[in-house]
This record gives structure tokens, sequence and C-alpha cells, in this order.
């Protein structure tokens, strides 16, 4: 058993070091940090644009302060009413409406892309070792399962730093590009979405390292992951926005055993039980498709 | 296990297999099918602890299957395997007791050489002071440490396969499978390679796999003729290839003194071979040693005037080989009338 705890660290870590090595995950990393980067400037011309609309419709001059009316309007009862409204939880929308609209803004975009990031550099991880026969040089050495565990371990790990990177790209551009910027609070902020993230990804991590013990080949894991993302996004809509009220609710049953179920408890939502059966659920459901994968991998013949 | 049946019997097996019996790698009637081709069909094996051990076969004869099979990273279909005294392999209970060369295999590019031989070192249960020493060791001993610190992908062929040699000898398992070890080396680091395997001879069991018979019978004490996944015979190299039975004498001009050969060696066969000037001297009954015989017939040689060109011991493993197989790998006689043309 400590034997197992000392592989799985090691493997873990070497893991970790490879990925960083093989320069494929580090361009990712870079692409992510810069797409983070990008979005916010995006997000932050969008901002001045309606803050300068605001004030042209109301014959005001135009502020020299980027984001101070955005405050303003973020302070506004008619706005938190139409937050409110959107939620369908007036609690909730006074718990964000709290948060600075960076920091939401950089929520809604780790919550979003971290997946697509997550399937891109992880459903390879061991289809490529069995499709290479390095796997062989291993696995006379190290356990399966501590194996498949290490690697998910090391992959959790990349994608912790890359959101977090990714949120450090995204504080610095609101911090160059706002006047009006709340340093603290948007840092603490994008913190916590960052973990909030990553925890919703790790059903993702498992879903790709899942995928990635079923196929030999890297490139069809990775088709069959975006796939799979593909049609989890197919049920959401069903879930949402289906009039049939059979459909909408055999959907919305089945979002239950996919992550888009618990995104709004595990990304969105701050109370503990919320929070807190977001987390349970997202792990969970990493541990059950990375479990299904094992299942083939533990009768695979190397 | 019980000893095997018909195949070979302890005396085949050599000094080391008549002296404590113990096996490293048994395998009873193995089976393994890859979708309805049978890969292994019924293979037996007894690899004595300590030996260097030849696999020998035609492609596709099962081979690289048996090394995988013996290493847990194959299920098998039926039968029973047991290594290093226990049932099948299991990394959990084993690891670094076996290690394995596999055939078609690529190192991960991306590693330095050494790091990545300490991930495996470290995999393997040694201890990071052991690692560092290790490591270093095994890179003198393949002929890499000047290229310790280059990344894999950078390595030449015969260079990414003495490191995947090296691999296989981290922490000194007991049971070493080197899967076709010596293709793609060069001369040189080949015979390099060789005479190390050779010096491990004793102290470790090593099992080879290799189409290369010449080097099955410079590197291997023991053999096992393998075709259409079962075992079609195993005994010593020296049996096999019988050399302490027979010595053969390359001639030049002169014609050797059979008649006093045989006085003189009246417990040994001698043969002459005219057409192509070999003279044979078959030793039965083992009374006399191989350099007693050489003695004799060498003097007997030289006084009679006749040209020495050379000595051999014994047949070839290949003769030896061929001869073995004849029968499992000739094709089955075609049904009258099929195939037939009108």
């Amino acid at each position: 058993m400590r034997s197992d705890a000392r592989k799985f660290v090691i493997v873990a870590s070497n893991e970790v070091f490879d990925s960083i090595r093989s320069r494929r995950a580090l361009v990712l990393l870079a692409l992510y940090m810069a797409g983070s980067a990008a979005a916010t400037l995006l997000f932050i011309s969008f901002l001045r644009n309606i803050e300068a609309q605001l004030m042209k419709s109301l014959g005001l001059p135009e502020s020299a302060n980027a984001g101070s009316v955005t405050r303003e309007l973020w302070k506004s009862e008619v706005f938190r009413g139409a937050v409110a409204h959107m939620v369908r939880d007036r609690e909730l929308a006074e718990r964000l409406l709290s948060i600075p609209p960076l920091g939401l803004f950089y929520g809604w975009l780790a919550a979003t892309f971290a997946p697509l990031l997550v399937l891109l550099t992880s459903s390879v991880r061991i289809s490529e070792e069995i499709w290479t026969g390095s796997a062989r040089f291993v696995l006379f050495r190290c356990p399966r399962l501590t194996w498949v565990l290490g690697k998910t371990a090391g992959q959790a790990v990349q994608t912790l730093a890359a959101l977090l990177l990714g949120a450090c790209a995204a504080w610095i551009t609101g911090w160059i590009r706002l006047k009006a910027f709340d340093a603290g609070p948007a840092a603490w902020a994008m913190m916590l979405f960052s973990l909030k993230a990553w925890v919703y990804s790790l059903a993702f991590v498992g879903l790709a390292m899942g995928v990635s013990q079923i196929f030999a080949s890297p490139n069809v894991a990775t088709a069959v992951c975006f796939v799979a993302l593909f049609g989890m996004g197919v049920v959401h809509g069903i879930a949402a926005h289906a009039r049939n009220p059979v459909l909408r609710e055999a959907a919305q049953g089945a979002e239950i055993v996919l992550p888009g179920g618990h995104l709004m408890d595990a990304v969105w939502h701050f109370d503990a039980p919320h929070f807190l059966s977001g987390c349970a659920f997202s792990a969970a459901l990493g541990m059950l498709y990375l479990g299904i994968g094992y299942a083939f991998f533990s009768r695979r013949d190397m | 296990m019980k000893p095997l049946a018909g195949e070979h019997t302890p005396e085949d097996l050599g000094p080391i297999a008549q002296f404590s019996m113990n096996f490293a790698l048994e395998f009873r009637a193995v089976r393994k099918k890859y979708g309805r081709r049978m890969a292994l069909d019924g293979l037996d094996l007894q690899v004595p602890a300590g030996s260097v051990f030849g696999l020998v076969g035609s492609n596709g004869a099962g081979k690289t299957t048996a090394m995988a099979v013996a290493a847990g990273l194959l299920r098998i279909s039926g039968g029973e395997v047991k290594v290093l005294g226990a049932g099948f392999f299991h990394p959990a209970e084993a690891a670094g007791r076996l290690a394995l060369l596999p055939q078609d295999s690529r190192l991960p590019p991306h590693g330095r050489v050494a790091e990545l031989l300490e991930y495996y070192a470290s995999l393997q249960g040694l201890a990071p002071a052991a690692r560092k020493k290790c490591v270093a060791q095994i890179l003198a001993w393949t002929n890499l440490e000047d290229r310790a610190d280059s990344r894999v992908r950078t390595l030449s062929h015969g260079m990414a396969r003495r490191l995947a040699i090296a691999q296989a000898f981290l922490g000194e398992p007991e049971l070493i499978l080197l899967d076709e070890p010596l293709s793609g080396l060069d001369p040189r680091e080949s015979a390099r390679i060789r005479s190390m395997i050779t010096e491990k001879r004793g102290t470790r069991t090593i099992v080879i796999s290799s189409h290369i018979l010449s080097d099955i019978e410079l590197m291997c004490d023991h053999v096992a003729f393998v075709e259409k996944g079962r075992l079609v015979r195993q005994t010593t190299v020296e049996r096999a290839t019988g050399r302490s039975d027979v010595i053969a004498y390359l001639l030049g001009a002169g014609s050797p003194p059979v008649e006093r050969l045989k006085t003189e060696l009246p417990e040994c066969a001698i043969e002459w071979e005219q057409a192509g000037r070999v003279l044979k001297v078959r030793s039965s009954n083992r009374r006399l040693s191989v350099p007693q015989i050489n003695e004799t017939v060498c003097r007997a040689l030289f006084e009679s005037g006749v040209e020495l060109v050379e000595i051999r011991c014994g047949s070839s493993l290949e003769r030896a080989y061929f001869e073995a197989t004849a029968e499992a790998v000739t094709p089955r006689p075609s049904p009258p009338g099929a195939g037939a043309r009108p």
C-alpha cells in the first residue's frame, strides 16, 4: 500500500514534468493564457462601449475612468433585479453582484474553456503510450491502477496550474486596461473561480483519461472526447430549452451523470450545500468515467 | 508444477536445474489467442534460475507473446504461468524482480536519458542514492555516459536500443526478458552487450529471444525451439550443438592418419569426409575431454604433415534448429486434388 502510494506520487510528478517536456502542454497553456488575456481585453472594450453609449444617451461627458459606470450599474436596483430574474434566485444574484465584473467574467471563461483545454491535453496521455508501446517499459514496474491514477493526478495538477495562470493573465490585463479596477476583490474572485472551475473540470479530466484508456489511437481518443462534449451540449440544450416536457425531463435526468448538470452548483453557487454537492458530483463523475476506462484498460493486452 | 513430459529431461536442463530444480519461469500448456489466431498453443517452458536462456523460433512462432505473458502484459487464454516461484506476474507483488526489453516499443521521446532511467529506477523501488549510482553504472555499461543529458528523441536507433537494454538491467532484477536485444546494434556494441550478458550468467536469469542463432549460441547456456506457439525442443546449448560430443577438424593438404587415430582413440568414432575435407571425432561416452582428444588428434596430424585449418566443437545451433524444427515448419501436404489445375 505504501509502495503504491509512493509510485502514485512518482508517476504523477513525472506526468507533470513530461507534459512540460513534451511542450504540447506548454503550448496549450500559453494559448489558454493568451486566450484569457485576449478575452478579458474584449470584455473590457465591450464594457467601455456600453459605458460610452450610456453616457452619450444621457448627454454626459465620456468618463476617463473605464469601469466606473459599470460599478455604478452593478449597484443599481434595476440591474440587480434583472440578474435575479436571470438566475431565478435573489440571494444568489446578490452574491454574484458582490463580485467584481471581471471576476465574474473570468468565472464564466474558466468554466467554459477549462473542459476544452482538459480534453485537448489529457485525452492522449494514456492512448499515446499504448500506441507507441512506451507503457510496456512501465507496466511491469508499476500496477496499472496506480499508473492510471498517477497520470490522472498529474493532469489534474496541470489543469489547476493552467486555470490559476489564466486568472493571472486576465487580472493583469484588467489592471492595465481598467482605471476603476478593484484589484484585491478581483484577484480574490478570480482565484476562487479558478478553484471552482478546477473542481468542475475534474469530471472532464476523468472523462479524458477514461477515454484515453479505451482507445489506443490518440487521435481517436481526442475525437471521441469532443464527440462526448458535443453530446453533453446537446443534452444540456434539450434540458434547458426543449418544449416537450417528457424530452426535457429525460434530458434533465440524464444530466445527473453529466458534468454540465452540476455546473451551477460547482461554479456559481457559494452556499455550502450547493457548492459541496457540485464538488462531490464533479469529482465522483470524474472517478466514474475514469473507472469505466479502467475496466477496459485493466484487461487490455499491452 | 510437475516436470514436463516428453519434451526434455532434467539432464537436458543443465547443471543448475539438476542441482536445484529451481525455475525462474515456468509455462505449462499456455494458450494465448488473438481473435481467431492462436499465438501460443499449449506452450511449455521451464527456464532454470540463473541460466541465460535462448528462445528461438521463426517469425510469429510466439516468442514475443511468451515474453509479454511472462511480464504480465498479456492475459492468457489457458494454461499456467509461474514467474519467480509465484503465479502470474503482478508488479504490485514482485516489482523490481523482473524486467522486460520489449521488441517494438518506443521509449518516451521527450525525456532525457538519465532522467528516464531514474524514473524507471524509482518505480523499481530503488532508493535515491542507489538510483543515481545504478543509473551511472548502467550508462557506463551501455556506453551512453556522454548522452546522459540528451533527449531520447535525439538518439540514433542503435543508441535508443542500448538505452532500452539499459533499462532492463536497472536494479539487477532476478529475471530479465530481452526480446531481440541486439537488433539494430553495430558490431562493436553487439559484441559489448553480448559479453556483458554472458558475464551475468549464474547471477540472474536472462531470457533472450532472437533470430540470430549465432548470438544465442554465444550468449546462452539453454535453448528452446518454439514453432507455431508450441515447444519443439528444450535443452542445453551444449547438447543441442553436440559441442562435447563431436569435434570437427577442417583439414588442408595431406591425408589424415585415420587408422592411427582409431588405434589411439579407441573410445571415439573417427569419420573422414573426403569431399569436405572434414575429420570428425565423436566421443559418445565422454571418457575423454575435448582438450585430451585435441591433443591426440593434433599431434597425429602434425606428425603426418597434414595441414590443419580449423577446429570446431559440435555443429552450429542453426543446424540443430533446422533439424529440430524441420517437421514443425514443413507445410502439411495438400489433400489429393486440392489446388490442382484442370
